[in-house]
């Protein structure tokens, strides 16, 4: 264990050392970014993100894409709202139909890559397109208002945390549990690494794919719930482009678009550097150009950070290197 | 023999197809074709804008044809462009458009004038000085952006003392509509000495404005008001002060009137939103191209309703909403 821990602090001194940047610079040009209301924000925003990002470490794990998670959001918190909101259903059948629906999205994924062997790209990018349609469909493109049932998710807490939050939490340590203590975790850095070999040695690969991308799909509708409690209402409109800051968070936490590396700790830190840029841009009254290039850059020069950090480190023999 | 049999049936084919299709055009040449192409059918503002159309039509299916047709988003400009030469080729009588982009789209419909069909501007005004460049005039039918968001500035400031500091959530800064219902916000807060201290734009997203509004709170926690330029972005407003604990101390307002506000509204958590009258504007670009057509009138531009509708206009709202819209 102690072996363990003191990998997890070198892999993710770079990481931290990002953080730690942003957060004295923010601290230094904005007057309240110093602030529990800034923490506050920021804990309260990050679970939805969270959530999807925990999912898409896996499908990067195995070498795959999940381009869909954005779109699936919004469909599920589509039948969510639907569900509460024009059918007046209570609040725990209501969340069983929205899991379902990304429960069923993530299988579709996950069952035509395999069936076909097609990229995943390509599969989840139709799922993009589908499941977006699929949102506006369902709720006549309208936002449905849900209120005081939902409310109750965010509200509620243990120790001023919210549960949402707790929720995420947990989902991170499950997933960092699952990743590097179980056999299915080895299995998905096994099909990341090299598929064939993986196979040849016994790993069920197809399995091991399926139940990624169907992971993924609940995951997303998971998010969908704690975005919906969030905004108490469900908007067929939300989610665009969630994928790819997902994809951005777990790339910047080290895990390798090639599969076969990876970490769902490293994750949530890429998700909180995200978070902090995003919202010390706002309080900085950056303008919406000057957003988007300074997010480009941070991305990329966290990677870069990264990168020589493991060099120097000489951590880069390990799963797949 | 074969090949003969087969030129028989293919010329019978095209004899009927030739009849099937003079038949048609038949039926239709003493009604007016009009073809509406809206922006982004995701919107609920153009759900809305295509059903009041199409329950107009219904109700008049003996005046004139309609063919409703949209956009994925409100991005697509070349698809949109497509639709119109399409319409061209079709030959259809009028052409009722809210074009995605105001620049873009004034080569195409310039076109379609050129082929003698009657083009009507809806929603969002195509740009004038691309429109004289062009040497054409389209008649404009649509409501006052500007106008309408100085009401609800208005409505709010009534509320606010001189000197107070607010935020302006703004749309996609690329659309004309979003600018104006920016300069609107603007001039409400400018006449009543209210302090902008911030401007940012949420493209029109609720999860964004989300972000966007928990970040200006925490940078100006004096903040007395946040105008957003739709209701979507008013939502997610409201779900940053709720998380904040400041939902009594700050004013959201929106814009649109869509469904999901109502609640809000009577509750006092959105206190202002503007009625376009979706359901009718395109009404009202049909009804001036059908006149048009008829030659009852000479094109000209159109200024459609815009009202305030608070809490206590709610209340009397349903029977003022049919007021203006028959007077539309």
């Amino acid at each position: 264990m102690r072996g363990a821990g003191r990998r997890f602090l070198g892999d993710s001194l770079g990481l931290v050392l990002v953080l730690a940047t942003l957060v004295v610079f923010f601290g230094l040009i904005t007057r309240h970014f110093f602030s529990f209301t800034t923490l506050q924000t920021i804990v309260n925003q990050i679970p939805d993100s969270l959530v999807i990002a925990v999912g898409m470490t896996f499908v990067l794990v195995i070498a795959g894409i999940d381009l869909s998670v954005g779109s699936v959001l919004a469909l599920s918190g589509a039948v969510l709202g639907v569900c509460l909101a024009r059918l007046h259903w209570p609040l725990p059948p209501a969340i069983v139909a929205c899991l379902f629906t990304g429960l069923l999205a993530g299988t579709v994924n996950g069952a035509v890559t395999v069936r076909w062997a097609l990229p995943s790209f390509i599969v989840t990018l139709g799922m993009l397109e589908a499941a977006r349609g699929a949102a506006y469909l369902v709720t006549t493109s309208q936002t449905q208002y849900i209120g005081e049932p939902i409310e109750r998710i965010a509200e509620a807490g243990l120790f001023g945390i919210s549960l949402p939050f707790l929720i995420a939490f947990l989902i991170v340590i499950i997933g960092q549990t699952v990743l590097s203590h179980t056999t299915f975790g080895r299995y998905m850095l096994a099909v990341g690494a090299n598929e064939e070999t993986a196979r040849l040695s016994g790993v069920p690969t197809r399995m091991v794919r399926l139940s990624v991308f169907m992971i993924s799909g609940l995951l997303a509708s998971v998010a969908a719930v704690i975005h919906c409690a969030r905004m108490s209402a469900a908007d067929p409109n939300t989610g665009i482009g969630y994928e790819l800051n997902a994809i951005a968070a777990v790339v910047i936490g080290g895990t390798s678009l090639m599969g076969g590396r990876g970490s769902v700790a490293n994750t949530f830190l890429g998700v909180l550097i995200i978070a902090v840029l995003q919202n010390g841009l706002v309080q900085a009254g950056a303008q919406d150009p000057t957003k988007r290039i300074v997010t480009g850059a941070v991305i990329v020069a966290a990677v870069i950070v990264d990168y020589y950090r493991r060099r120097s480190g000489g951590l880069t023999a390990r799963v797949g290197g | 023999m074969c090949s003969r049999h087969l030129m028989r049936m293919c010329g019978a084919l095209l004899v009927a197809l030739t009849v099937v299709t003079a038949c048609g055009c038949r039926e239709t040449t003493d009604k007016p074709r009009i073809a509406l192409i809206m922006k982004s059918l995701a919107n609920e503002f153009f759900m809305t804008m295509e059903n009041g159309a199409r329950d107009h039509q219904k109700a008049q299916a003996d005046k004139y044809e309609l063919i409703a047709q949209g956009i994925k988003d409100e991005l697509d400009v070349s698809r949109q462009i497509q639709l119109v030469e399409q319409m061209i080729a079709q030959g259809v009588d009028a052409i009722v458009i809210a074009p995605a982009d105001s620049k873009s789209l004034v080569a195409v419909c310039k076109r379609a004038r050129d082929a003698g069909i009657v083009v009507v501007n809806i929603d969002n005004r195509l740009d004038a000085e691309v429109l004289r460049e062009k040497g054409v005039a389209i008649p404009f039918v649509g409501p006052d952006n500007r106008k309408g968001a100085r009401k609800v500035g208005e409505h709010v400031a009534a509320q606010l003392a001189q000197g107070d500091p607010v935020a302006i959530i703004e749309g996609a800064p690329n659309a004309y509509n979003a600018v104006q219902r920016r300069l609107g916000f603007e001039d409400a807060c400018n006449a009543a000495g209210l302090d902008v201290v911030a401007s940012q734009p949420a493209h029109w997203e609720m999860a964004r404005a989300n972000e966007i509004v928990s970040g200006i709170i925490t940078e100006h926690p004096a903040i007395k008001a946040a105008l957003c330029a739709n209701d979507s972005m008013a939502l997610g407003a409201v779900a940053a002060l709720r998380a904040a604990g400041k939902l009594n101390s700050v004013l959201v307002a929106g814009f649109d009137n869509i469904s999901a506000v109502q609640g809000l509204l009577a509750k006092g958590e959105i206190v202002a939103t503007a009625d376009q009258h979706a359901d009718q504007l395109a009404v009202f670009g049909i009804e001036y191209a059908l006149a048009i057509l008829r030659g009852d009138t000479t094109p000209a531009d159109k200024e459609t309703p815009v009202d305030l509708v608070t809490r206590e206009t709610l209340q009397g709202g349903v029977s003022g909403a049919l007021a203006t819209g028959a007077a539309g």
